[in-house]
C-alpha cells in the first residue's frame, strides 16, 4: 500500500510540476473562450457597409411593406419570444434553426431602393439590374410579380447566393408582408391575429412527488455535459496515461520498478496519479469558469435546481466513465511501444462513449425498457445512459448499484489485465505484441 | 572459511518462455559476506535468473529461497539490483530521483534524506543532486543508478554487467565500492559475460551456459583443478633445456613470450633451475593458472 503511494505521488508531483501543466492550464480556459466568443464576434462583423437590395414591385403596393420588414427587426424579437427564451443557442440541434438564429444576431441593414418600372418590360428592367449587380452598385435585387398576393412567387437575384442569411431574412420578411397585407386586404385585425396566436406554456411536474415544478430538461443537458466532459478528459488526458505507461518501457526502468514492487499497485498509481492531474486541471478550470461567469453576469445566471444526489450521481459516474476509458489507455499502453500508435488503437474503444450518447436518444423515451437496463448495466455506455435513466425515471437503487459494481470492476479488472500484460510484455525488450502473444502473457506468472 | 547459512539457495529452478528453455535445473547456493561471479555468455540464461531472484518473474519450477524464507514481495526490499537495461527518469533531478527509489526499497524520510547524500558524497556526485538527470553524463548517470541498487542497504545486490560502458577511472570507483560493500559483510551476486572482470573480483562462480550450470565452486578450488603445469616465460636462448621431451611437452609463443607446457610429472622447479644452470638469463618464470575463458572452453567442448 505504501509503495502505491510513492508511486501516484511521483507520477502527480512530477507532472503538476512541468511547464506543460501550467501552460495548458492557463491556455485551456483561454482556448475556450476563444472557441466560444470569437465565432459569435466573427458573426457581427459586417463587412463592406449595408446590403444594397433593389425592388422591382411589380403588384403596385407591396414596396413599403416589403421594405419595411426586411428593415424591421421587431418582427423577429417577436416570433424569438414566441419560440421560448430558456433554450440556450448551442443546445439545438437542427443546424437550419441555428443558423437562423446566429444570422438574426448580425446587426446587418439594408439599403433599400425602388426600382421605377416607367412601362419598361422586366426583361429590360432586369438587364439593366444585372449592369447594376455585375459592376457592384447592388448586392441583388427581388422581383415581386403582380399576382404576389395569390399565387405568385418573388424572385431574388443576387451575385452572392451562398448568402444564407440575407436570402432567408428576405424570404421571410417578403411573407409577412404577404400576409399582413392579405390580412388587411380581408379587413383583419393583425395584432388581434397575433394575440390569438399566443402559444401556451405548459409547466411539467413529475407525478407524485410534491407537486415541485419538474426541471427535467436541465438535468437532461447536464447528462449530455457529463457525457461530454467523459469525452473530452478521456480524449485530453488518455493520452497522458498512455505516455505515463510508456514512460518506463521507453526508459527500461520498469525492471527496477518491478524488483521493488507488484505490477498492479504500480500500475493503479499511475493511472491514480494521473487522474488526480486531470482532476486538479479540470477543476482549475472549473472554478475559473464559474469565477467568471459569475463575475460577468452578477448574480443573474440561472442556476438550474438540481438535487444534490443527483449531483453525486453525476460525480460518481463521471469518475466511474473516465476510469474506465483511461484504463483502456492504459491497457493499449501496455501492449504497445509508441504513444502515437497507442493513441490509434485506443481510439475505436473511445468511440463507444459516442455509441452511448446515441442509444440515451431511445432510452430518454422508454427509460424502464429491457433495452435501457441492459445499455446501462454495460459498463462503456452506463456512465451516460444510466444518467439519463436516473434523471428521467429513476431505476430501483439495486440496478444503479449493480451498475456502479459493474463500471468500477470492470475498471479494475482492465488495470489488472494491464499491469499482467505490461509485466510480462516488459520482459520482451522493444517488441509489439500480438494479441495471441497478449493472451499468452496473462496466463504467464 | 565461512559456514554460515547461505543468503540465497536456487534449488532445482527451471523456467521456460514458450518452446525456449531459459534456464533448467539450475541449483547454486550463494554464502554471505562473498563476491558470487554468475558468468557465462550473452543468451546463457544469467539475467531470467536474476529476474527470478528478484521475483519479477516465477520460476516455473524449483524452490527460491532468500535469507531462509521462500521468496515474497516482502522480501524484494532486502535485495539490491542493478539491471543490465539501464534506466532513470531522465527529467527528475538527481536527489529526487534517488528519493523516488529509497521509498520504494521502503526508506523514507530522514533517514532516505542522510543516506542519499551520503553516498552521493561516496561516488563524487554531490554537486548533482539538484541537477536533472538527463544533464548527467553517462558514466555519472551509472553511478546514480548504481546509489539506486544500495540506497536501502540490501543484504544481496545483485549487480548485472555494472561496467559495461564506464571508463576506467569509473570502473576502479565502481570496483570500490564493491570491495567495501563486501567487507561490511554484504551478498553479492556479480552477472558479467566478461571473464577478466569476474576472475579479479569473485571468490565463488558459477558458470551457465544454454540455460544449464556448466561447474560452480570456489574459483581458486576450480583453477586449481584446472592447472595445466603450463609456465610463461621470458628468456633468451634456451640452450637446448626447452627441447628435452622429459621436462616440455610443448611450447608455444604468446608475443614476445612463451608458453610452456610441462611434460606430465615434470616439476616446474627442475626446469627452473636446469634455466638457470644453463646460463639462461631469464627475466620472467610464472606459474600459469588456467583463465577461467580456457576453463570454460575445455567445458564446454568436454560437455558437447
Amino acid at each position: 500500500m505504501k509503495k502505491l503511494f510513492v508511486v501516484i505521488k511521483r507520477e502527480y508531483i512530477q507532472r503538476v510540476r512541468t511547464k506543460f501543466f501550467v501552460i495548458a492550464t492557463i491556455l485551456g480556459p483561454l482556448m475556450m473562450v476563444a472557441f466560444t466568443v470569437v465565432p459569435a464576434l466573427m458573426f457581427r462583423i459586417h463587412a463592406g457597409g449595408p446590403t444594397r437590395l433593389a425592388i422591382v414591385d411589380q403588384t403596385g403596393k407591396m414596396y413599403t411593406r416589403v421594405a419595411l420588414e426586411i428593415n424591421s427587426r421587431q418582427a423577429l424579437q417577436d416570433e424569438e419570444e414566441s419560440q421560448g427564451e430558456q433554450q440556450p443557442l448551442e443546445l439545438n440541434s437542427d443546424p437550419k434553426r441555428r443558423a437562423a438564429q446566429a444570422g438574426r444576431a448580425l446587426p446587418s441593414y439594408y439599403a433599400i431602393e425602388q426600382v421605377q418600372t416607367d412601362n419598361r418590360s422586366i426583361e429590360e428592367i432586369r438587364k439593366q439590374l444585372d449592369g447594376r449587380v455585375a459592376t457592384k452598385q447592388l448586392d441583388g435585387y427581388i422581383v415581386l410579380p403582380p399576382n404576389l398576393l395569390q399565387t405568385g412567387q418573388p424572385e431574388f437575384y443576387v451575385r452572392n447566393t451562398a448568402d444564407l442569411f440575407t436570402k432567408g431574412h428576405v424570404a421571410d420578411a417578403i411573407s409577412r408582408a404577404v400576409s399582413s397585407q392579405r390580412m388587411a386586404d380581408n379587413k383583419i385585425d393583425e395584432t388581434l391575429v397575433r394575440r390569438m396566436r399566443e402559444p401556451v406554456h405548459m409547466r411539467t411536474f413529475a407525478a407524485g412527488a410534491s407537486g415541485r415544478e419538474s426541471k427535467g430538461e436541465s438535468s437532461f443537458y447536464l447528462v449530455f455535459g457529463v457525457g461530454l466532459l467523459i469525452y473530452m478528459s478521456v480524449l485530453l488526458y488518455g493520452q497522458l496515461v498512455l505516455g505515463a505507461v510508456i514512460e518506463e518501457k521507453e526508459t527500461r526502468i520498469a525492471e527496477i520498478l518491478f524488483s521493488s514492487m507488484r505490477s498492479f499497485p504500480l500500475m493503479m498509481g499511475k493511472l491514480i496519479g494521473v487522474s488526480l492531474v486531470a482532476l486538479t486541471q479540470l477543476t482549475i478550470w472549473a472554478l475559473t469558469f464559474i469565477g467568471i461567469s459569475l463575475w460577468a453576469a452578477g448574480s443573474a445566471i440561472p442556476i438550474p435546481h438540481i438535487s444534490p444526489m443527483i449531483l453525486f450521481y453525476f460525480g460518481i459516474y463521471f469518475l466511474m466513465g473516465y476510469f474506465i476509458y483511461a484504463t483502456v489507455y492504459a491497457v493499449v499502453g501496455s501492449m504497445v511501444t509508441t504513444t502515437q500508435e497507442g493513441g490509434q488503437v485506443a481510439l475505436p474503444v473511445v468511440l463507444m462513449l459516442v455509441v452511448g450518447f446515441y442509444l440515451s436518444f431511445s432510452i430518454i423515451r422508454s427509460p424502464n425498457s429491457s433495452l435501457a437496463f441492459w445499455a446501462s448495466m454495460f459498463p462503456f455506455f452506463s456512465p451516460i445512459t444510466m444518467l439519463v435513466r436516473i434523471v428521467t425515471e429513476t431505476p430501483p437503487l439495486w440496478q444503479i448499484l449493480l451498475s456502479l459494481g459493474i463500471g468500477f470492476a470492470t475498471a479494475t479488472g482492465l488495470i489488472w489485465l494491464a499491469s499482467r500484460i505490461y509485466r510480462v510484455g516488459m520482459l520482451m525488450y522493444g517488441k509489439k505484441a500480438t494479441i495471441p502473444e497478449v493472451i499468452r502473457w496473462v496466463g504467464q506468472s | 572459511m565461512d559456514d554460515s547459512k547461505p543468503t540465497l539457495i536456487l534449488d532445482n529452478v527451471s523456467k521456460s518462455f514458450g518452446d525456449f528453455k531459459a534456464v533448467s535445473n539450475l541449483s547454486l547456493s550463494v554464502k554471505g559476506g562473498r563476491v558470487f561471479g554468475l558468468i557465462g555468455p550473452n543468451g546463457a540464461g544469467k539475467t531470467t535468473t536474476i529476474r527470478m531472484i528478484v521475483n519479477i518473474t516465477v520460476p516455473d519450477s524449483g524452490r527460491i529461497e532468500l535469507l531462509g524464507q521462500p521468496m515474497t514481495t516482502a522480501l524484494q526490499d532486502r535485495i539490491g539490483y542493478l539491471p543490465e537495461e539501464r534506466g532513470l527518469y531522465k527529467k527528475m533531478k538527481v536527489g529526487e530521483q534517488l528519493r523516488f527509489f529509497a521509498e520504494l526499497k521502503s526508506v523514507s524520510g530522514k533517514d532516505a534524506d542522510e543516506r542519499i547524500d551520503k553516498w552521493l558524497r561516496k561516488l563524487q556526485l554531490q554537486d548533482w543532486k539538484d541537477k536533472r538527470t538527463k544533464e548527467l553524463s553517462k558514466g555519472m548517470q551509472q553511478k546514480v543508478q548504481f546509489i539506486t541498487a544500495v540506497i536501502h542497504d540490501p543484504d544481496l545486490l545483485i549487480l548485472d554487467e555494472p561496467f559495461a560502458g564506464l571508463d576506467p577511472v569509473n570502473v576502479e570507483v565502481m570496483k570500490e565500492a564493491i570491495v567495501e560493500l563486501r567487507r561490511a559483510n554484504k551478498t553479492i551476486i556479480l552477472s558479467t559475460h566478461q571473464m577478466e572482470i569476474a576472475e579479479k573480483l569473485c571468490d565463488d562462480v558459477c558458470m551457465i551456459y544454454r540455460s544449464r550450470k556448466v561447474f560452480d565452486g570456489r574459483l581458486r578450488e576450480i583453477r586449481r583443478s584446472f592447472a595445466r603445469n603450463a609456465v610463461a616465460l621470458r628468456l633468451e636462448g634456451s640452450d637446448g633445456v626447452l627441447n628435452d621431451p622429459e621436462l616440455v611437452a610443448s611450447i608455444r609463443p604468446v608475443g614476445e613470450e612463451f608458453e610452456a607446457l610441462l611434460a606430465p610429472g615434470a616439476n616446474p622447479q627442475v626446469l627452473l633451475k636446469r634455466l638457470v644452470d644453463a646460463g639462461v638469463p631469464v627475466s620472467k618464470f610464472e606459474l600459469v593458472e588456467p583463465s577461467l575463458h580456457d576453463i570454460f572452453i575445455e567445458k564446454v567442448r568436454e560437455a558437447a
